[in-house]
């Protein structure tokens, strides 16, 4: 499959998930932000971590299958996008059926699991035939899943909200948007734990 | 800038350090080429680990974002120029293969290596500069990064100075000259059983052959991150502690090892 088609279907699954991600309380400015963001949340992560995956490949003596490696990566993406867009239906039954907004966040939180166990199916049927050539390409497929898990929560949260709640007015981005995921896990563990807050 | 991209690249490729050159003590690539590519490098990480400086909400800085951009590269190549003698004098001691310009290269080569991994690093570094405010955040992932980096750095100077330090190969022992059958009973009739008195002969320990690669390896990396330590802590800051003014230097004083050991007394107490 060509690579503009691959970035296509990334786009566009992303597009229909991310509107009927945001259409929660039927709020049309929450599905157009969402279905904007879907989309940049795929794909910015994949650019940011795509340098050190190039370094690491070509550092490990896998250059020459770089092309099939990213080819995987991005059909990975592709996968995770329509399995997303196939999910959408899904979602807006849930939204029709609670206004439970904590519910929505875990259907959401659902949809996301499958499509990426999803796209980790399509990760492993690229990758099987280059691990067979050369086992090294697992250090490589490790490093890339690190490195884009890591960068791919703070960027959720940068995007936030996707969802959108109901007593908060309809925002692209939160007030807070420039803060820490992982800082504010480490605040949460150590508020639960007792201590001061730690971080800033 | 093309061209010192390309030589970049063959050295990651391993082409710098093909296994017949290192046999014969040869290390492609000059000195000058790897030096200046760590420059550019180094400055490219330190440009993004500058950004929290540039952006910061109180006394934003541009002027620390350019000292880390020269400070990063500098730090590892004053090391290098500090420890290079000695790590000469340790590795002509194991009588390595290498001579003092390949040797340059060879540890040029393996700074670059680091550096080429920890700009590889920079987008993402960038990304969380822009995206968090909290300052020991962004210390603890540089130096996850920089010591992922180093990692690789050491990765590859091991496996070269594996290739340098291997045993010459020796021409196959020439076998000897099997019997023929028609001669078997013939040879028995010649060699007698052993006299069944004599105790059996111990076997003799023989020592494990000393690797001197791996030797040369530690004493190179212990040297080298001693001083890389104390070159960190002169060329501090490199974030830039946010509420402080901007300072190409801190003041002199203390060094790494006493600041680690006051932070553990600190845990402790």
């Amino acid at each position: 499959m060509p690579w503009a088609k691959l970035a296509l279907l990334v786009a566009c699954g992303g597009f229909v998930y991310g509107a009927a991600m945001g259409s929660f309380g039927v709020r049309a400015l929450q599905a157009l932000f969402s279905a904007t963001k879907v989309p940049i949340l795929l794909s910015a992560a994949t650019l940011v971590c795509l340098p050190n995956f190039y370094v690491v490949n070509t550092l490990l003596g896998l250059r020459d299958d770089f092309a099939a490696a990213c080819r995987g990566i991005f059909a990975a993406q592709a996968t995770l996008a329509i399995t997303l867009a196939a999910l959408a239906p899904v979602t807006l039954l849930v939204y029709v059926s609670s206004d439970d907004y904590d519910l929505a966040i875990l259907s959401n939180g659902v949809a996301f699991l499958i499509g990426t166990i999803a796209g980790q199916v399509t990760l492993q049927r690229h990758y099987r035939a280059l691990i067979a050539a050369n086992p090294r390409h697992r250090i490589g497929r490790f490093a890339w899943v690190v490195l884009y898990v890591f960068v791919a929560i703070q960027l959720a949260w940068v995007l936030r909200p996707f969802v959108g709640s109901l007593s908060i007015p309809t925002r692209f981005f939160r007030e807070d948007a420039w803060s820490n995921a992982y800082v504010v896990v480490i605040d949460a563990v150590g508020r639960a734990l007792g201590g001061s807050y730690y971080g800033r | 800038m093309r061209a010192l991209l390309g030589h970049v690249d063959r050295l990651l490729r391993g082409h710098s350090t093909r296994r017949e050159d290192l046999l014969e003590g040869r290390v492609g690539g000059a000195s000058s080429t790897f030096a200046t590519a760590g420059l550019v490098l180094g400055a490219i990480y330190g440009a993004f680990m500058g950004v929290f400086a540039a952006m910061r909400a109180t006394n934003p800085s541009w002027a620390q974002l350019g000292a880390t951009m020269v400070k990063v590269p500098l730090l590892f190549l004053l090391t290098l120029v500090v420890t290079f003698p000695s790590l000469y004098v340790f590795s002509a001691l194991s009588n390595s293969r290498l001579r003092g310009p390949d040797t340059l290269r060879l540890l040029l080569a393996a700074v670059t290596v680091n550096l080429a991994l920890l700009a590889s690093f920079g987008p993402v570094t960038g990304f969380f500069t822009l995206s968090t405010d909290s300052y020991p955040f962004l210390v603890a992932l540089n130096v996850v990064f920089f010591a992922i980096s180093g990692f690789a750095g050491l990765a590859f100077l091991r496996r070269a100075l594996a290739t340098l330090f291997e045993a010459p190969r020796e021409p196959p022992p020439r076998e000897a000259p099997v019997p023929d059958a028609d001669d078997a009973p013939r040879l028995a009739g010649l060699v007698s059983p052993p006299p069944p008195s004599l105790p059996p002969i111990p076997p003799r320990r023989v020592a494990p052959p000393e690797d001197p690669g791996r030797r040369v390896f530690t004493i190179w990396t212990v040297t080298y991150c001693i001083v890389g330590a104390q070159m960190a802590w002169i060329l501090r800051p490199f974030i830039g502690t946010p509420g402080q003014e901007f300072a190409f230097f801190r003041p002199r004083g203390s060094n790494f090892f006493e600041a680690l050991w006051h932070t553990l007394q600190r845990l402790v107490h």
